[in-house]
């Protein structure tokens, strides 16, 4: 008898320990991580408070390419920290994409994003802000004096609320060996007959004209994009998601046509659909291809001798020319990734201080300045060019400003005017028309299936 | 005690934790996804509205899916047909080697402990067109290099032989327990009757670890249904969607897109799919399998 008591209550001891573990587990992460719960705390009484606090910044400054982002990152958090009595912040570093595709969209389905995080403004921003998310910066910039001071505001801007900050702009456009250039007595080609001319002439002196990295289908995608906007008018794009235009459009078959042209001619490494981003770089470097389709934050790995070596100083920039001598130059201009920050800071006005602090010490002229310099990004805030070309004497550099000075008309990259599973969609196609397992027009038909879908549920 | 345990009450009692854990990470979790598979949820909204079977009319009727669905019957036939074979084959060899045994136990062993990520990288040097060990070694025999993960052709071979390479190891120490397991006198006896080593292998010891071998198909199969981290590691489903399992089909054409409700349907399709795959292998086949005494 006495046993079988000692069991029972045993048992009922285990099973209510297990359920209060369970009970406590939820009401005790309140106070930790959830803003909401301390806001105000201390500031009714007119005192400062000096209790610590931390707020966390999920960033993607990871891997060699970005550690100049990184310590600039660094920077200003310790400038930040210093500003706000008691604020710690725990830097949280995330690959770009996992973060994008993964770690954020979790966090926000949960309600529960970090107080600041890396953003691409369209269509993400658009979807949490639509959700409430995240927090309208709108009085914060407009306080702090810097809602004029950016290029474009536009891909973080929704329902006339700005809902993000970019943290620089970018330019895409051909890398290219230039050392190789000087030696065989190639110029910079002014039309794409010209460039296509020059991949001939390359291909038959062994090499590769281009380099190419298509397992993210990002990545050929930034030639296919730049070539439509060629054939078709950069002003297309944005007609897609209203109906106005439509993928079959030939002027977009003739672009697609001729980026497979260019894989079947051999233009491209054999094998680009198993290649990563890092593999592109390597071709360069390496001397195996000559050109390279790349953003020109691609700039910082080519002037860093640790990942670029003797390659350092050889390699040049140009963009894409257009179709016939003397048309303006069309190229992707954008200024669509950048920070954004969670909507439960403004329920916590410590946390809202210390948002305010890293926007004030983020978004400088200095900091943009030296993000140009150490890092090779394209300055988001407005800046002079002349500013800039005194600011790094690095050829490459204002080999890539004087490509900037040259742009006739910009676009945002299609990704930031299409829905995300009309890019999905894209993303595949582009990868089976690289195959050669799908013609052009066939694949662009499916993405108008999937875009005509996908602009119904939108309605 | 007797009259502790006579009571009902004790046992529920017994049952009640495993029973809520049960539920609150196996039933409620489930009960969710069937719930969202019918809406149009876009993983971020606080609202979300039923769109009835919408979600799973448009997945059956998507040939990409079934494109993906064909790769995981590809991992279940090569688990089943090529990978139990082998896993067979090397416990038979290792349960009759006389010296190193722990060795080759630990060295198969080994891939099993590893991160998918780190073996998928390690592959990807494998089968590196240019300097690949695979394509070094094919080039003895003059065979050209092969794209193994950029070709469609071989991109899927290249995972499956990749991840047999991770579990076989894995199964091989059940098989080789089971194996040990059997009594050395009844080897003895066959061995005095006359039967060769072939002989006692396919007579002996292969009835006597049916079960376990059963069990490791069973697991295979799961395995097989869920594949997703060695295709998003290796290939990403690439090239142009040709590796792409359901699973790296959910979250390419359904998660990144923000179509959660999408997703659950075909989450609830896999969990469906692999329920009736390992039910009607139960029936067909484990049933069948007698009972071992020995």
């Amino acid at each position: 008898m006495k046993k079988s008591l000692v069991l029972l209550i045993s048992l009922i001891f285990v099973a209510a320990s297990l359920l209060a573990a369970c009970g406590t587990g939820g009401n005790a992460s309140k106070p930790g991580n959830d803003g909401q719960q301390t806001a105000g705390n201390g500031e009714g009484n007119g005192k400062t408070n000096n209790e610590p606090f931390e707020i966390t910044i999920r960033h993607t400054q990871v891997g060699e390419s970005k550690k100049f982002r990184l310590g600039l990152l660094e920077d200003v958090v310790k400038k930040t920290e210093a500003a706000v009595p008691g604020l710690k912040i725990k830097l949280d570093g995330v690959d770009g994409e996992v973060n994008r595709k993964e770690r954020l969209r979790g966090e926000m389905a949960a309600g529960k994003p970090p107080e600041v995080f890396d953003v691409m403004g369209s269509p993400d921003a658009e979807l949490y802000a639509k959700e409430g998310l995240m927090l309208d910066l709108t009085p914060i910039l407009d306080e702090l004096g810097l809602t004029d001071k950016f290029t474009t505001l536009v891909p973080f801007t929704h329902g006339g609320k700005i809902y993000g900050i970019p943290i620089g702009g970018s330019i895409e456009g051909y890398f290219y060996n230039k050392e190789y250039f000087e030696q065989k007595g190639y110029q910079i080609p002014k039309t794409l007959t010209e460039l296509e001319a020059l991949a001939e002439k390359i291909k038959a002196e062994g090499k590769f004209p281009f380099a190419q990295a298509s397992k993210d289908a990002w990545i050929p995608l930034m030639t296919t994009n730049n070539l439509w906007s060629y054939y078709a008018g950069p002003e297309i794009t944005y007609g897609f998601k209203t109906g106005e235009s439509k993928w079959t459009d030939e002027n977009i078959v003739k672009a697609v046509a001729k980026h497979q042209e260019w894989v079947q001619k051999g233009y491209f490494k054999k094998g680009e659909l198993g290649f990563e981003y890092a593999d592109m770089r390597n071709q360069v470097i390496t001397g195996e291809a000559i050109m390279m389709m790349d953003g020109s934050w691609a700039n910082s790995v080519f002037r860093d001798p640790e990942q670029a070596g003797n390659m350092v100083g050889k390699i040049g920039f140009f963009n894409m020319p257009p179709v016939h001598a003397g048309d303006p130059v069309v190229v992707m201009q954008d200024a669509n990734n950048g920070y954004g920050f969670s909507s439960a800071v403004a329920k916590d006005s410590r946390k809202l201080q210390a948002v305010k602090e890293f926007i004030r010490h983020m978004w400088t002229e200095e900091m943009q300045l030296r993000g140009l310099k150490e890092d090779g990004v394209l300055p988001a805030m407005k800046m002079d060019l002349n500013q800039m070309k005194t600011v790094s004497d690095d050829p490459l550099m204002q080999d890539i400003f004087k490509a900037t000075s040259e742009i006739g008309t910009s676009f945002p990259a299609f990704d930031a005017l299409v829905q995300a599973e009309v890019n999905t969609s894209l993303s595949t196609g582009i990868q089976q028309v690289i195959s050669g397992e799908i013609d052009p027009a066939k694949m662009l038909a499916n993405l108008q299936a999937v875009q005509d879908a996908a602009n119904q549920a939108a309605q | 005690m007797n009259k502790a345990l006579r009571n009902p009450l004790v046992y529920i009692l017994f049952v009640l934790p495993a029973f809520i854990l049960f539920i609150a990470f196996f039933i409620y979790p489930i009960l969710t996804a069937v719930n969202n598979s019918l809406t149009s949820w876009n993983g971020i909204s606080k609202t979300m509205s039923y769109i009835g079977m919408d979600n799973y009319a448009t997945a059956v009727q998507d040939k990409i899916f079934w494109k993906s669905a064909r790769n995981n019957v590809y991992f279940i036939l090569f688990s089943c047909l090529v990978q139990v074979p082998a896993i067979v084959f090397f416990s038979l060899l290792i349960a009759n080697v006389r010296k190193l045994k722990n060795l080759y136990k630990t060295a198969v062993f080994l891939p099993s402990i590893m991160s998918t990520a780190v073996i998928g990288i390690l592959w990807g040097f494998i089968y590196n067109p240019d300097f690949g060990l695979m394509n070094e070694f094919l080039g003895l025999f003059g065979i050209q290099p092969i794209y193994w993960l950029s070709d469609r052709n071989w991109a899927m071979i290249a995972i499956l032989i990749t991840n047999a390479w991770q579990w076989t190891g894995f199964y091989i120490v059940m098989v080789l327990a089971a194996i040990l397991s059997i009594p050395r006198e009844l080897d003895e006896a066959a061995a005095i009757d006359g039967a060769s080593g072939i002989q006692r292998a396919f007579k002996i010891t292969l009835p006597l670890i049916m079960p376990i071998i059963s069990v490791v198909v069973m697991l295979s199969i799961a395995g097989a249904m869920k594949a997703a981290d060695i295709v998003l590691v290796m290939t990403k489903g690439g090239p142009a969607g040709s590796t792409d399992v359901m699973a790296t089909y959910m979250i390419r054409y359904a998660i990144t897109s923000f179509k959660h409700g999408f997703g659950n349907a075909i989450a609830v399709l896999i969990f469906v799919f692999t329920m009736v795959i390992t039910v009607l292998y139960q029936f067909l086949i484990v049933r069948r399998t007698e009972r071992i005494e020995y």
